[in-house]
């Protein structure tokens, strides 16, 4: 469904990825983790052309992406994305958050769009909130709004970046839960995140980073488990679970 | 009452249905050269921040030159420039120069403004797969405007404050009939304090208004 190929990137002098390789299969959710500075968040952008590939290559459900040639709106709008400050349109409402990239991009019509709208909304628990502006608004509210704009899309994956890392520790709960719905569902997902009990509970695979590379990708169960790995029994007695 | 409010008086009672004329004529001008000034700073900015090697340097270029004078030699250099390829009054000339003046300052307005919005909003923009064009006016520039407005405001007042200076080639506004006033009568000081008062008025207005309208867009957020 999402595959990366031999992904390098730099920054300057700064070799960020060194060669990756993930596949991603539709309806599984795969957890990224690894120490910060391991690359996680930038393979996440790299997967949606938030930052170019310096090398390698994207497969998008069976389609390679050609950054340089191909109408990269177009991937980005199959491959919705959650950002750790959640990034909402603070002009807008939250009915207009989530129905302004359907208007703008499908060219859904006004009314449908915010129907549709109203509908994700409900399915965030936020429809009481569809005329709010987002500063009104909780953090953990703002993630969920967040997440139904990328819902809106209808993307056939959902990248997170850190979901709930700048969220305070009683609201992480709420998103998590959304989130679990999703993957319940059959969302396919790249999750970045430090929640290992949700990585835990609700990934398919874990992926640990280190330096730029996967040093891990297993089931969560072996990952916490039974790892072999020097770097991830650090990892893990550093982030105590 | 001391003699000096006399003679303020008289010259206020002689000399008013003038100056309201010539103050019409500096809010005309005045909104001419606001119109113009945030066409071309809207467009200038866009072109200083584009991907474009070549828009930039238009960009730039226009804003130093633009910069780098003073806008009376601006003023009087269009004047003659304009006017010796097209017919063009000297209140459209005046108001054209005043314009185009005013539009690199608005264009370093609006770069400031988009500039200031945080990366985030564009990269939302993007991963919601709007493209670049797209993010930029529904998302990034209707946030920048709303930022861009007290400085804007602060930009439009020295404009009316400057359209004093097309006095120069001839433009019967505010400042150049107190000019033809003071010289008439002999009447210099109260004159031009006269004069003073009625541009202070004009500017009041204007901070109110705009003041206003500041309020207004916070209360819809």
């Amino acid at each position: 469904m999402l595959t990366g190929k031999n992904i390098h990137k730099s920054f300057d002098d700064l070799e960020v990825l060194k060669g990756i390789d993930i596949d991603v299969e539709a309806g599984e959710v795969v957890v990224l983790i690894g120490v910060s500075g391991s690359g996680k968040s930038t393979l996440l952008r790299c997967m949606n052309f938030l930052e170019m590939l310096d090398e390698g290559e994207i497969t998008v459900d069976g389609r390679k992406v050609n950054h340089k040639k191909d109408d990269l709106s177009k991937v980005r709008a199959e491959v919705g994305m959650v950002f750790q400050h959640f990034n909402l349109f603070p002009h807008k409402t939250v009915l207009e958050n989530v129905a302004e990239a359907p208007i703008i991009v499908k060219k859904i019509n006004k009314k449908q769009a915010e129907k549709e709208a109203y509908a994700i909304l409900e399915k965030v628990g936020l429809s009481d909130k569809a005329d709010v502006y987002p500063g009104k608004l909780s953090g953990g509210q703002k993630q969920r709004v967040a997440i139904a704009r990328a819902l809106a899309m209808e993307p056939k994956a959902l990248l997170f970046d850190e979901p709930t890392s700048a969220l305070d520790p009683e609201l992480v709960g709420e998103v998590l839960q959304v989130m679990q719905d999703l993957a319940n569902e059959g969302m396919t997902m790249v999750v970045v995140t430090h929640e290992m009990k949700f990585a835990k509970e609700v990934a398919d695979r874990i992926i640990m980073l280190d330096e730029g590379r996967i040093i891990e990708d297993a089931k969560p169960e072996i990952f916490f488990n039974h790892s072999e790995n020097e770097r991830t029994r650090q990892f893990l007695e550093m982030v105590d679970v | 009452m001391p003699d000096i409010f006399i003679t303020l008086f008289e010259v206020f009672m002689r000399t008013y249905e003038g100056f309201l004329k010539a103050a019409l004529i500096t809010l005309e001008l005045t909104a001419v050269a606001i119109v113009i000034g945030t066409l071309f700073g809207v467009m200038f900015a866009l072109m200083k921040i584009s991907q474009s090697k070549i828009l930039q340097t238009i960009a730039n270029l226009y804003i130093t030159l633009i910069r780098g004078t003073p806008l009376i030699v601006q003023i009087m250099f269009l004047y003659y420039g304009i006017t010796s390829i097209i017919v063009l009054s000297n209140f459209w000339a005046g108001a054209i120069a005043l314009g185009i003046h005013n539009g690199a300052y608005i264009a370093e307005i609006f770069r400031g403004a988009i500039q200031g919005i945080d990366r985030g909003q564009q990269e939302a923009s993007l991963a919601v797969g709007m493209n670049r064009r797209q993010a930029m006016r529904r998302i990034i520039f209707p946030q920048a405007l709303r930022r861009a407005i007290p400085p804007l405001g602060n930009q439009f007042i020295i404009t009316l404050k400057d359209s004093s200076l097309v006095y120069v080639i001839g433009v019967s506004e505010l400042f150049g009939l107190a000019n033809r006033e003071a010289a008439a009568s002999f009447q210099s000081f109260e004159t031009f304090l006269v004069v003073g008062l009625y541009y202070l008025v004009l500017v009041l207005i204007f901070s109110g208004l705009l003041k206003w309208y500041e309020n207004k867009l916070n209360v819809d957020k």
